[in-house]
């Protein structure tokens, strides 16, 4: 097992080093630069040149990415153009605003994603599995941050119950339950196009192992069908399920950057939207580096939970 | 698993109980359009920034309240030498920094040094974008422990306005000699408040200055809170969560005019929102043609129908937020889609087809896409075929700036300026095209009016510098090198226990006379 | 979509009525393909429906509510119609997704097969480059791509289909993989097939179905993201309308005229769902298992719905008596009988052997004495079963559960597929014990270790926290027979037992079956397709032919004297060691009858 951890965690290098050279000849190739973003209207030549000159910018690019990746390995992130502040303090910070959403809508959509799916293959075709099917639908059919508004229209505006954005109250506040209360709306947003997702597999990968000759044997056993569906068909349908999770893992983290604007979430995908509007390279950077490592291990864990689930996988 | 869910549920109802409270008295909540860059007031060039900027520092002079005219602050009296070259100013005594460094013509000297000197120790502090207004500064002379003198390379009108921008206010030398590159993230200055915390994506917090100089401000503690998201900042004004916005959407002004429990600001303030023309090439060359391009834009619906009232019909470069140096007389071009054919018929120009180089937001320019959408409308129906681009704000300043030259023959733009000067003189003379190093980017030319503006510019009787100005307006109005489109209202929401509050001409946010029960 | 559909319905011509009607069967489906086409339809019909000009503004009519005069859904906020906009805008944005789709289809498709055909380092290079743009943030690539081809939709398209690529590469990988490594690819090769042509004409076939229901799903997935993008500005150039920017704009006056946003917000719904279901429908159609209803959830009891009352059970010695036993499947409507009126008893101690060729109905005969039968589509349609004087259909659910395993236990024929895959040998025996028996977990274990034991397991006690795929394949049978005896059975059903067996292990699970029958005295049904086995092991032998008992009798006796030419054929295929070519000789003219 820590041979093939060690394996895939290589795998993962080049990846990550291609992301790198590939988001700096982007970020270079796409119109607009830096200074402009300091300067906007004022942006004249003069300037510009100025500011390229001051921030060290006016290397050509494949040298700054030198500069960067010397810089990296010496464990130091850079400086923030925009922003004037090191990176590492700002993604990182930013980072564990995301975690926390996206870690509690993966909570949330894993949950009501196996439960509604689990339920409505269990009955399938009768009533429950109707609704639920219908919610789903609803749920992978609405832009996310359409409804994130909706949300604020109706429980912060209209009813008052929960605040319509931030991550602490401005003013008191800062501790958990007060977390909890602005995590609400934005997490329950973020986990509706998941929660679908996966109960739509779920259903599948239960109605697929239903099926399998050892629920037959389970059966013949003379289980009770709640055994037979809970513990025999249900572990066997969490091996596929899992993978599932681990992308919408993934697209929960993508999806952020929409429901972090909503909200004035302070997660890092609204950073980067920001970051590549004003062409901070070195944020940029930063933060996809970090994006992609979460994905790498995110992969990884959901390889690692299927194998600790399937002993057939273990190598 | 139901173990679960039920922990779950109670969890949610747990934290959904509390009524969501109301920001208590004397906190004030501002919301803000972003989170702030800097609050180094050198360093910043973001209207955003200066909300803050603006109640921490001060500067030799200031705008006084509701107008662009200046009038004493750090600095109790000032003389301007005959030639227009040297500044001498005699600061008020007494005053000392947030963090006790004393106020005196050190600080002054360290405060312009910083941004202009290159061998300054501290200007590596930068860089500092907007330095280039006092360019023309080319010593700055500590007469004594309360007189400064400023000695300028050329004669420059604009420049004791320029001293009341955000940009000239005087920072503590002690500060930056502590912070060095993270001033900007701990700025301490001479205002009514003092910087108290910077929380990163949360919020900026200030609290009152006792020990200034002049009235103890109204409150004692500002939060500024940035909520990028339009909608989303109605959304906390209407739930309480703060109690000032600023920028309100057009469209949410009036439901907040209809309830009482909000009072709606608004005030004039220096902006030109306007299309500029490619002179250079294809149909606009023709001046008949942007004639017609001007009678055919329904500027009234624009102003009262898609901004909802929030802008003014604008006539020419100035906007009348420049009291002094506007021309009243120039009339803005009606609404008269048969002139605009006419002259189209006149021009001969047969070719319509145009580029409209359209942005999706940006500093000051409003409702960018709805209107490059209506003024589309406009010109189709007299003839033209407008193909709109849109890029987002950093793409289409990086194509717009360069020049219009072989890519479009239209694009929108806005400006916000502190001085009549500034904008006519990056945007309309001959010397300002791209390739000059300025901002005329749809290459407008005439002769009387780059003599005019530089003459304007050496004059430092500001009557004579006003009739200046006053005849550029009526000859570029004639030229019609853009079409003039609106004039903005800046506005602002308050929850209607906030009292004292006014909205700035210079679009600054001044919160030293608020109070709130 | 309509294309897609088309598409599908030739690749898989010869079905082509069938997959329709299959996919009109299914109400969801045809309910999503009626609204797409309405919409569809209405969407190309745009030109010569009378409708206002969806781009002409009248800024001082904005914001119109629904119903208003001349505008049925009101106007936006420049004054222009909505339902203008609406339907020319789901034109633009049906369109987007559509082609969206077919670009990653193709490219992510080309990509899955190279890859999981060449393996090796083309592989691992494709597939990090896949992982790359599954890390990316593909705001920054959206924002590329019109930066250097320059703002619209038709650009911004381009950023959404390589977005999905990934989800086509690696589905379709996958299932390369594994076809790669068939036998029908390895002949393609030796026939001196280019690599490409493999790729084309045998592999890609077989994946087509894969990528068309990928499709099917990722269409709806694409109009919501232009709606994502048009967030982000990146969208249709205005004036022209498509749903995702006509949402955008609309958002931003939620407060004040929610309908502009909330309009186009219920399209994007009506579209996306309906062609989620559409998709579901072609899903449910293309893929084979779906198609013979195996992916229905089975109930844990078949279904009995019998022509006839039961016949009261008359009293006889035998512990188990079928009587007249008909089950049938249901294919589509129609009722079809796999087990048509078999009749049998087996008494106390006695083994009796069920023989018959592959789909003679002998092993739903053995699954339906306990109601075992998946069903749907199974359904026992007449006739009974005494097990100890009581109808077995008659009982309630859990009555019959009562008899699973305790009185009555299976032993199944491919042990590999039949024991759990994810739980150690000894927890899935000890469960069979704790079904009917109140014992500590503990105690379960250790009987569970005695009952390894007594079939015949070395080391029981090391072996019992095995995993099944971790044993042979004796080893494993020999714990679905330990499972089997947990609850001291009187009865033993084994469903070809040693089929998937080699002959040296066949033969000691046979004797230990019929060790074990003897010492505790159990009766045993033996389903068989082997008449070696049944002169082994049986003491009465019944024929089995198309659902129907053809002759039975005492295995001795039906040996020596077979009566129907069915059991001849049986019996003579079996074959005797030192026979050789003559066995063949012997075999042939029996079957040659049935040659033209």
């Amino acid at each position: 097992m820590g041979g093939y951890i060690l394996k895939r965690l290589a795998y993962a290098v080049p990846v990550i080093i291609g992301l790198s050279i590939i988001v700096f000849g982007i970020m270079a190739a796409i119109p607009g630069s830096t200074a402009l973003a300091i300067l906007g209207s004022f942006a004249t030549p003069e300037n510009v040149e100025r500011v390229n000159r001051e921030l060290g910018l006016d290397l050509p690019i494949w040298q700054q990415y030198f500069v960067w990746v010397g810089n990296i390995l010496q464990g130091d992130f850079g400086h923030s153009y925009i922003l004037r502040r090191p990176v590492l303090d700002e993604i990182l910070e930013r980072f564990s605003a995301t975690l926390i959403l996206a870690g509690a809508s993966l909570i949330l959509c894993s949950i009501f994603g196996i439960l509604a799916g689990v339920v409505s293959a269990v009955r399938q075709f009768g009533w429950t599995d109707r609704i639920v099917t219908f919610f789903v639908l609803i749920g992978i059919s609405t832009p996310a941050f359409w409804l994130g508004l909706l949300f604020i229209l109706i429980f912060a505006v209209q009813l008052r119950v929960l605040p319509a954005s931030g991550m602490y109250a401005v003013y008191g506040g800062g501790d958990l339950p007060d977390l909890l209360r602005h995590l609400i709306l934005p997490a329950v947003t973020l986990a509706i196009v998941a929660t679908g997702v996966i109960a739509r597999l779920t259903r599948a990968a239960m109605l697929e192992v239903l099926r399998q000759d050892y629920v037959r044997t389970a059966r013949a056993k003379g289980l009770d069908e709640r055994k037979v569906i809970y513990r025999h068909a249900f572990k066997a349908a969490l091996v596929s399920i899992i993978p599932v999770i681990g992308i919408q893992a993934g697209f929960v983290m993508g999806g952020a950057v929409y429901i972090e604007t909503v909200f004035q979430w302070p997660g890092i995908g609204a950073m980067l939207v920001n970051a590549i509007s004003t062409r901070d390279i070195i944020l940029v950077q930063g933060g996809v580096l970090l994006v992609a490592t979460t994905y790498v291990l995110i992969n990884l864990l959901t390889d690692v939970a299927q194998a600790l689930l399937d002993p057939r996988l273990k190598t | 698993m139901k173990k679960l869910l039920a922990g779950a549920a109670i969890a949610v109802l747990m934290a959904a109980s509390p009524v969501v409270a109301q920001t208590p008295p004397n906190v004030l909540v501002i919301g803000q359009i972003a989170e702030p860059q800097t609050l180094d007031p050198q360093v910043s060039t973001a209207a955003n920034d200066f909300r803050i900027l603006t109640n921490v520092f001060e500067g030799l002079v200031r705008f006084a309240e509701g107008t662009l005219e200046v009038e004493p602050a750090l600095a109790t009296e000032w003389t301007i030498s005959d030639d227009g070259l040297v500044y001498t100013f005699t600061l008020r005594e007494g005053v000392t920094f947030h963090d006790g460094t004393p106020f005196n013509a050190e600080a002054v000297k360290f405060t312009f040094d910083r941004m202009l000197d290159e061998s300054h120790p501290f200007y590596e502090t930068g860089p500092f974008p907007l330095s280039f207004n006092f360019a023309d500064v080319t010593e700055t002379t500590v007469v004594d422990e309360y007189t400064v003198e400023f000695t300028l390379g050329t004669p420059f009108a604009p420049f004791l306005t320029n001293l009341a921008t955000n940009t000239g206010v005087i920072v503590s030398p002690s500060a930056v000699e502590e912070f060095g590159d993270e001033f900007g993230r701990n700025p301490v200055g001479t205002g009514p408040f003092r910087f108290e915390e910077w929380a990163s994506n949360t919020r900026v917090v200030v609290s009152r200055n006792n020990e200034y100089w002049g009235d103890p401000a109204g409150v004692e503690t500002v939060v500024f809170r940035p909520i990028t998201d339009a909608n989303t900042r109605v959304a906390e004004m209407l739930s309480g969560g703060i109690d000032i916005m600023v920028e309100v959407p057009p469209d949410n002004v009036a439901m907040f005019a209809d309830d009482p429990t909000f009072t709606v600001y608004d005030a004039v303030g220096p902006h030109v929102w306007y299309v500029m023309l490619n002179a250079k090439e294809g149909p606009f060359a023709d001046p008949l043609v942007r004639q017609a391009a001007n009678y055919a834009v329904n500027k009234e619906t624009l102003v009262n129908d898609v901004l909802q009232g929030t802008a003014d019909v604008s006539a020419g470069p100035i906007p009348p937020a420049f009291a002094w140096a506007y021309n009243d007389a120039v009339e803005p071009y009606p609404y008269d889609p048969e002139m605009a054919q006419q002259l189209l018929e006149e021009s001969g120009v047969e070719d319509l087809a145009v580029t409209f180089y359209v942005t999706e937001g940006g500093s000051g320019m409003l409702d960018p896409i709805p209107m490059g959408t209506a003024i589309q409308a406009d010109l189709e129906a007299v003839g033209f075929d407008v193909t709109i681009e849109t890029y987002e704000w950093n793409t289409f300043l990086a194509e717009v700036n360069p020049g219009l030259e072989g890519k479009a023959d239209m694009a929108e733009m806005a400006w916000m300026t502190t001085d009549p000067d500034t904008l006519p003189f990056l945007t309309l003379r001959t010397a300002a095209w791209p390739e000059e190093g300025g901002f005329n980017s749809s290459y407008y030319s005439n002769v009387d009016v780059d003599e005019m503006l530089d003459q304007a510019r050496m004059e430092t009787d500001p009557e004579v510098r006003a009739a200046l100005y006053r005849d550029v307006q009526q000859v570029v109005h004639d030229d019609a090198p853009w079409i003039f489109v609106a004039n903005w209202k800046q506005n602002a929401i308050s929850t209607a226990n906030v009292e004292g509050f006014e909205l700035q001409p210079d679009f600054n946010l001044t919160l030293r006379n608020v109070t709130k029960q | 979509m309509t294309q897609a559909l088309a598409t599908t319905s030739t690749s898989v011509s010869t079905a082509r009525l069938s997959s329709w009607s299959l996919l009109l069967n299914n109400r969801l489906a045809t309910a999503g393909l009626i609204i797409l086409t309405v919409i569809g339809a209405i969407a190309l019909l745009a030109p010569w429906l009378p409708i206002p000009n969806p781009n002409t503004t009248l800024p001082a009519n904005r914001l119109q509510p629904i119903l208003s005069d001349g505008h049925l859904l009101g106007t936006d906020h420049l004054g222009r119609d909505i339902l203008s906009r609406l339907i020319w805008g789901s034109r633009v944005s049906i369109a987007v997704g559509v082609s969206a789709t077919l670009i990653a289809a193709l490219v992510g498709s080309l990509i899955g097969l190279v890859s999981g055909y060449a393996r090796g380092t083309t592989d691992n290079v494709l597939m990090r480059g896949i992982d790359m743009i599954m890390a990316f943030p593909y705001i920054l690539l959206a924002l590329a791509i019109v930066a250097v081809l320059g703002p619209g939709l038709l650009n911004a398209l381009y950023a959404i289909a390589i977005v999905n690529i990934p989800f086509f590469a690696r589905n379709v990988r996958g299932i390369t993989v594994g076809l790669a490594s068939r036998e029908f690819v390895d002949a393609a090769r030796l026939s001196g097939k280019t690599h490409a042509a493999i790729l084309f004409t045998e592999v890609l076939p077989n994946v087509l179905p894969v990528i068309v229901i990928t499709m099917s799903t990722t269409v709806g997935w694409m109009i919501l993201e232009t709606a994502g993008l048009s967030f982000l500005g990146l969208g249709a150039q205005p004036p022209q309308a498509d749903l995702g920017s006509m949402l955008g704009e609309g958002r931003r006056l939620l407060f004040t005229a929610p309908h502009v946003s909330i309009i186009p917000g219920l399209m994007i719904f009506a579209l996306v769902m309906s062609i989620n279901l559409l998709g579901d429908g072609v899903r449910d159609v293309l893929d084979p298992r779906l198609r013979a209803g195996d992916l229905t959830r089975p109930l844990s009891v078949t279904r009995v719905k019998r022509k006839t009352a039961p016949a009261p059970v008359e009293a006889s010695d035998a512990i188990l008596d079928v009587r007249g036993l008909e089950t049938s499947f249901q294919r589509g409507r129609a009722t079809v009988p796999a087990v048509k009126g078999v009749s049998f008893a087996l008494r106390k101690g006695e083994c009796m052997g069920l023989i018959g060729e592959s789909g003679s109905g002998k092993s739903v005969t053995a699954l339906s004495l306990l109601g075992l039968v998946a069903s749907p589509p199974g359904v026992i349609t007449d006739g009974t079963v005494a097990i100890e004087g009581e109808d077995v259909f008659s009982r309630s659910e859990t009555g019959i559960r009562a008899l699973r395993g305790a009185k009555v236990a299976y032993v199944f024929q491919d042990p590999l597929t039949t024991l759990h895959p994810l739980y150690r040998v000894g927890e899935q025996i000890a469960e069979a014990i704790t079904a009917h028996q109140r014992i500590g977990k503990g105690e379960a274990r250790a009987r569970a270790i005695a009952l390894m034991e007594q079939v015949g397991i070395r080391d029981a006690k090391d072996r019992v926290d095995a995993y099944p795929h971790e044993m042979s394949g004796g080893q494993r049978q020999r714990i679905g027979i330990a499972m089997a005896l947990a609850n001291d059975p009187d009865i033993i059903i084994a469903d070809e037992p040693t089929t998937a067996l080699d002959v040296t292990v066949q033969a000691k699970i046979l004797d230990l079956l019929q060790n074990l029958r003897k010492e505790r005295g159990m009766a045993l049904l033996l389903i068989t397709h082997d008449f070696g086995v049944v002169a082994q092991v049986c003491d009465r032998v019944a024929v089995m032919k198309d659902g129907e008992i053809v002759e039975a009798g005492e295995t001795a006796e039906l040996l020596r004297a077979p009566q129907h030419p069915y059991t001849q054929k049986l019996i003579a295929c079996v074959p005797e060691l030192g026979q050789g070519k003559a066995f063949l000789e012997t075999v042939r003219p029996l079957f040659a009858e049935g040659k033209p």
